[in-house]
């Protein structure tokens, strides 16, 4: 297995990563990967310095996906952006941003009111930093638990553990109950822990480390009883699940991640292993629909391919093309930040163009906000890969 | 098994693009496991075939150096009718994706460079061509303030040593494209300047003012970053200049419009590509590969295919390792015969007339590609092996690189 190496030695100045960064491409106030990477890290461990132009990296990860030396660029820049605020003051607008669980919890306090209110609060919102044309997402009127907790599955000996993550928890429940029916149709049972809380992306992208590590060592307690037993851990959201397994090992130092990072699957993923075993059910019904795919960096860069395409690919009828268009911009948070807003919009114009060209009118991708900035920049309906399996399970019934 | 694979090819830098694609042209189910994004976008986005032989003796064409090489070099293998074969079908690929090159065997091309001097090469991008260069009585030289790298004076002292550009006029200009703040400019920043509307709108403004209709006008590569000729299109219709681009140092533009160009149509043609796989091990069953299997950084993964392409690159790429005394093809354990004297891996005499022997270093194979032992046994029936980690060529020394890839990765799917 592939230990992470943090050695900003290992790079050779190539420069590819410079060609392959978005946010470089798209703002000239952004030093680039190189620069602020491997070649600053190698100055911080001699003495402190700051780098202001640190602030624009997004954490997309392609500059990891690029580089011919293995060098895990980004991480090296969340590492340092930690050190950065170890000394300094987070503003409300970043502690606002990362914390969108808290916020969540907050406004499910005061029910019916929520999305009410974020209406309100937008001018409020603008006053502190997140940019009034961002796309935020909407509260679910239930949050996933809530309709998890209502629902009465059939109980099978196979399980699974399900990680729905913020996102799907908060405001796209149906993602996740999408996902529990299209394991029901293949004959197993889903289990949907308590106390697990957000994975802790948000949180690093703005520097809040401490905090990101609480988070990992909760999840890592609870999800590491089951993943002791065998039982695979599964997520619908591809940055949940880069952070669950790739980025807990990056960045912490937390006893046998190693061993349950090997039980992490992404639903695609999951769903075309049992196909390769010969027990996916693909009694699946026709779909005569078209659509264009988006595949997440944080996807990507997990060294898995495209499974959620392929698996389409199995459903009769279905025309399902991957755009290729590049990153979408939005990064997590980084697109709602007002000073960040246009660079997002930028970076993800390649995509939006590609989409627009293709008139198509709905888009499926994996990632909650890649789909909330796809809607946002291309004018498009947005789907996760998990509704059309259970789609296409149901056409068959019919 | 829905996703066995027809062929595996291991590695995304152009051998294994371009095996790829000829294997998906074939009807194959492809897929390319690759770490990194390759050494295209460092290298120059031309295609050398051969431009030297030992002793550093300059070849008239191409065609003339292929005759005269030795029986170990991987283009005696491939044979000419394959190498003829496997350029046009790269030609295609570039004609269909709207970035057509030109060149072929018969000709040297000969591309400027940004210190001033010339280099022999076989396909070239169309902004590449020197033939303008070579009918015109004036020439300039255009650079652009802040961007390292292209010295317009530098290239004009250069030019006019050398005899078939010496006889010229040469006028060196300066534009601003204003891209002073915040970091180094680069050409790659000046190229995506060009690529917005409103950057290729201020040049052509600014050109207005130093350039004179009827100029043939030396350039950075900074004609747009995507593979196409829009930009230079634009650039000669509003100015009515031709504009001929040097190679360039890293990062490449026209080594990112090639990959981005090969990477986009593999995608078109069904092929699978993954990024951060990294292969780590080969399952192998007598003389037959069954499977590869990535390492992540959560767990192994593994993948089956009926035929294998091992196209990862030489000792830069990943493709071998140098231990002390040895040098390891780290997936399949080839042999790798390697003097066991370190000291005489390398030709330690600086600008040396002779190929370096490390070089050179590499996997033997017959002429389908297969992989051979000492005795000139085929070792695995159903692996490939294209590219940079051939035995018997040094292409830096001879300028071979992307000519060796692309013939050798299309030898190796042809013989799928
Ligand atoms: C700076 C520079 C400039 C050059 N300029 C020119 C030029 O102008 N013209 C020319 O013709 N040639 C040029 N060359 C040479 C040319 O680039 C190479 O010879 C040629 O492209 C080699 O291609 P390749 O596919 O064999 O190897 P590479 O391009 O090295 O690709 C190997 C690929 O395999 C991947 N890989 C490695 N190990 C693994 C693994 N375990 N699992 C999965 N993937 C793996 C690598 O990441 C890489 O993507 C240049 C080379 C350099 C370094
Ligand atoms: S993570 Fe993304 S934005 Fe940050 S340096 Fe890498 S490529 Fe650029
Ligand atoms: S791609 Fe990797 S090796 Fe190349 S400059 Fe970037 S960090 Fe360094």
């Amino acid at each position: 297995m592939k230990k992470h190496h943090n050695n900003p030695d290992s790079c050779t100045a190539c420069t590819v990563c410079i060609a392959n960064c978005p946010v470089t491409a798209a703002t000239r106030k952004f030093r680039g990967p190189k620069m602020v990477g491997p070649t600053l890290e190698r100055m911080r461990l001699s003495h402190e310095d700051v780098e202001p132009s640190l602030e624009y990296c997004s954490n997309c990860k392609n500059c990891d996906m690029s580089c011919p030396s293995g060098v895990p660029i980004s991480t090296l820049n969340m590492l340092a952006r930690a050190k950065y605020y170890k000394t300094r003051k987070h503003s409300l607008r970043d502690w606002i941003l990362s914390h969108g669980e808290k916020m969540a919890k907050l406004s499910a306090a005061t029910p019916g009111m929520a999305n009410f209110g974020m209406k309100m609060s937008r001018g409020i919102l603008k006053q502190i930093g997140i940019s009034e044309k961002a796309p935020l997402p909407p509260y679910a009127p239930k949050s996933f638990s809530k309709l998890f907790k209502a629902l009465k599955q059939k109980s099978y000996p196979d399980k699974v553990v399900f990680y729905p993550g913020c996102f799907i928890n908060y405001n796209d429940p149906q993602v996740g109950m999408d996902f529990v029916a299209v394991m029901q149709a293949n004959k197993f049972e889903v289990i949907v822990e308590d106390g697990l809380v957000c994975c802790g992306s948000p949180l690093v992208v703005n520097g809040f480390l401490d905090e990101a590590e609480e988070n990992a060592k909760t999840n890592i307690q609870i999800l590491k009883k089951w993943t002791d037993k065998g039982y695979p851990v599964i997520t619908c959201c591809t940055s949940c699940g880069l952070m669950l397994k790739q980025e807990y090992q990056e960045l912490f130092h937390i006893e046998g991640v190693q061993e349950y990072a090997k039980h992490l699957y992404d639903a695609g993923e999951f769903l075309l292993d049992l196909h390769d075993q010969g027990r996916l059910n693909t009694d699946f019904g026709t779909l005569n629909e078209k659509y264009m795919y988006h595949s997440p960096c944080h996807l990507r860069a997990q060294g898995m391919g495209l499974p959620g395409l392929d698996l389409l690919a199995l459903i009769p009828g279905l025309d399902v093309q991957d755009v290729d268009g590049g990153c979408c911009g939005i990064s997590g948070n980084y697109g709602f930040k007002a000073e960040k807003y246009d660079i997002a919009m930028s970076i993800g114009s390649t995509l939006f163009d590609k989409i627009k060209e293709s008139r198509l009118d709905t888009v499926v991708s994996e990632c909650g906000t890649c789909r909330l900035q796809i809607g946002h920049g291309a004018n498009v309906k947005t789907l996760h890969p998990m509704t059309l399996v259970r789609r296409a399970y149901e056409a068959k019934q019919k | 098994m829905m996703r066995e694979n027809d062929i595996i090819v291991i590695g995304g830098g152009l051998a294994g693009l371009t095996a790829a694609a000829v294997a998906a042209k074939r009807g194959k189910k492809v897929m390319v496991l690759s770490l990194g994004a390759g050494t295209l976008t460092i290298g120059g986005g031309i295609v050398d075939v051969i431009g030297y032989l030992e002793g550093n003796k300059p070849v008239a064409t191409p065609s003339a150096g292929l005759l005269q090489l030795p029986a170990e070099h991987p283009y005696k293998k491939i044979g000419r009718p394959a190498i003829e074969d496997a350029i046009k079908f790269f030609k295609e690929i570039c004609e269909e994706e709207g970035y057509p090159y030109m060149g072929n065997l018969d000709t040297m091309q000969w591309v400027p460079t940004a210190a001033g001097t010339i280099k022999p090469t076989c396909l070239i991008p169309k902004t590449m061509n020197t033939e303008e260069l070579q009918k015109a009585n004036k020439v300039i030289v255009l650079g652009f303030e802040s961007l390292k790298d292209f010295y317009p004076q530098l290239i004009t002292k250069n030019f006019k040593k050398i005899s078939r550009f010496k006889d010229k006029e040469y006028e060196t200009v300066m534009i601003d494209p204003n891209l002073a703040e915040g970091r180094d400019v680069t050409a790659l920043d000046v190229a995506r300047w060009l690529d917005t509307e409103e950057g290729i709108s201020e040049c052509i403004t600014k050109m207005r003012k130093v350039i004179q209709p009827g100029s043939v006008v030396i350039i950075p590569p900074v004609l747009g970053t995507r593979p196409n000729y829009r930009i230079a299109d634009r650039l000669e219709q509003a100015l009515q200049c031709h504009f001929i681009e040097t190679a360039s140092v890293p990062p490449s533009i026209t080594g990112l419009r090639l990959r981005t160009m090969m990477v986009s149509y593999l995608k078109k043609i069904g092929v699978r590509i993954v990024e951060q796989a990294t292969v780590a091990k080969s399952i192998v069953e007598a003389d037959k590969c069954v499977a590869v299997v990535t390492e992540g950084i959560d767990r192994e993964r593994t993948y089956y295919a009926k035929s294998f392409i091992l196209a990862n690159g030489g000792f830069y790429g990943g493709g071998l390792l140098a231990e002390p005394g040895k040098v390891i093809e780290p997936i399949f354990n080839l042999p790798v015969e390697a003097p066991e004297d370190h000291e005489m891996w390398a030709n330690y005499s600086l600008f040396s007339n002779e190929a370096q022997p490390f070089a050179k270093l590499g996997l033997e194979v017959d002429e389908k590609m297969r992989p051979l032992d000492a005795d000139g046994k085929v070792i695995l029936n159903n692996v490939f092996v294209a590219g940079r980690n051939l035995r018997g060529y040094d292409y830096s020394f001879e300028k071979s690189g992307n000519g060796v890839a692309i013939a050798s990765g299309y030898q190796a799917a042809m013989s799928v």
